[in-house]
């Protein structure tokens, strides 16, 4: 799975949640700074990928996720770990 | 000097919760009267919000039990155990527990939050992998940064969903710790821990159960759902707190493993926390002896649990879980919780305001706890303080 199709499942995943805040997400969209989730709305985002790419994903590593790009790779990491 | 941009946020809070004239959280009890009971803004209030369970914090065995240590022993320790040694009474507080347990050893912790952050950060570093449930108490998270393991929550209460999990480490998932908590605090609903260690056990990991909520209150013995559920042999690691039904403060985990003692050695939050004061373990080894044989505290308290439980219900308030010593009332959204809570302190009745991202979702509670001290008049009185309320039920 290249990071183009992870980016445009994640941004399906993520615009329910934003609740149209941003009116185009895209790659390098910032998910607290520009899309305003907070801590509950991270932790429904998490638990929707997680569903989403069959992966479980350390809440440890979430520290340095900024963008949704940020958030596409680490799904990489895990979906690869995984695999 | 200016203030910390970082508390920004939060100073926003506390600002609007000015401008609404309600302060939930400095709440300050001017005198306290009994177990139950305080003065709060000069108004005698039923105290429905202590995890105060035994109601034993005014015993009168723990109280003589806690003076005569403060006579004998002075009034604190001014140290941590490994650098400045432990008191004889420390090591017999520890073979308490064990033998209340019927584990192998003990280890105790100066608070209850300190119990998991020193357990889990000692049991589990960079390299290992916690698997906590996703309504864990804020001890349990911190204990996993601390520790700096990899962690995973798997869906509240839900065994499945960890076993999942579980089957994607891999080889990983007989090394790991999964932690879970006998009794969820803010809506009391209790773990399905037989199904748990089923999980455990298909695996070859680790389980450690938080009993701080149910230590006291559930199982004949008191030893909690590790007890009710019949599994107190299969669980790893027990935790546990003396600032609820023991009431005082500290905590503890027992255990069988061979080697628990070598935590004491690996656990920053034991290493570097002045110890336990002779008085508070004095009165705690008495209130541990007391629980032990408090079958009629439990049963008091279980049918307080039920009168309010079912006083609630029946007037139309949507509830958190099943008939137990946390009764939570589920209410609309933050300001209704708000303005709900500040009636119920109005007319004499303190419960626990409960707001995201404190409570599961984005649900806003009331949080009652009962207390075998609660006279069944009080449990009415509470319910009546609920009834009075015309703002909308959840």
């Amino acid at each position: 799975m290249n990071h183009h199709d992870v980016v445009a499942q994640l941004i399906e995943l993520v615009t329910p949640i934003a609740e149209g805040r941003v009116e185009l997400i895209d790659e390098n969209t910032g998910l607290t700074s520009e899309l305003a989730l907070d801590s509950l709305k991270v932790m429904d985002l998490v638990v929707a990928v997680e569903d989403q790419f069959d992966i479980s994903v350390p809440i440890n590593a979430l520290a340095e996720i900024r963008t949704v790009g940020d958030f596409a790779s680490l799904i990489q990491k895990c979906v690869g770990e995984n695999a | 000097m200016n203030a910390n941009p970082r508390l920004e946020a939060v100073r926003a809070v506390q600002q609007e919760l000015a401008t609404l004239g309600i302060d939930p959280f400095g709440v300050q009890i001017d005198r306290i009267l009994s177990p139950v009971e305080g003065l709060i803004d000069g108004r005698h209030t039923i105290l429905a919000g202590t995890n105060n369970y035994l109601g034993m914090t005014f015993n009168p065995d723990c109280i003589a039990a806690a003076r005569n240590a403060l006579e004998t022993a002075g009034t604190g320790t001014t140290g941590s155990r490994m650098a400045n040694g432990s008191y004889a009474s420390h090591r017999e507080l520890e073979h308490d527990l064990a033998r209340f347990y019927g584990k192998r050893d003990a280890i105790v912790f100066s608070t209850g939050y300190q119990a998991n952050l020193g357990m889990i950060s000692a049991l589990a570093g960079p390299g290992d992998t916690v698997l906590i449930d996703a309504d864990s108490h804020a001890s349990i998270y911190d204990g996993c940064r601390l520790g700096g393991a990899n962690t995973i929550r798997f869906r509240h209460n839900d065994p499945a969903d960890l076993a999942k999990r579980m089957r994607r480490l891999g080889a990983e998932a007989a090394n790991a710790l999964i932690v879970v908590e006998g009794v969820y605090s803010m809506l009391g609903d209790r773990a399905p821990l037989s199904e748990f260690v089923r999980v455990k056990q298909e695996f070859g990991a680790a389980l450690l159960v938080d009993e701080a909520h149910s230590m006291g209150v559930l199982g004949d013995k008191g030893q909690g759902v590790v007890e009710e559920t019949g599994v107190l042999a299969d669980v790893e690691y027990v935790v546990g707190t003396f600032s609820k039904s023991l009431g005082n403060t500290g905590g503890f985990c027992v255990s069988d493993v061979e080697d628990l003692d070598v935590v004491r050695y690996a656990s920053r939050p034991y290493v570097f926390t002045a110890s336990l004061a002779p008085a508070t373990i004095a009165a705690t080894r008495q209130a541990l002896r007391t629980l032990e044989s408090a079958v009629d505290l439990r049963q008091r308290l279980r049918e307080n649990a039920e009168r309010l439980h079912s006083g609630l219900a029946a007037l139309g308030f949507t509830l958190g879980a099943p008939v137990n010593a946390v009764v939570a009332v589920l209410v609309g959204d933050k300001l209704e919780a708000l303005r709900f809570w500040d009636h119920l302190l109005k007319h004499g009745v303190y419960v626990n305001l409960m707001v995201p991202p404190a409570t599961p979702g984005d649900v806003s509670l009331l949080r009652c706890s009962v207390s075998a001290a609660h006279t069944p008049a009080q449990i009415d009185a509470i319910c009546a303080a609920f009834a009075s309320w015309n703002g909308a039920r959840a």
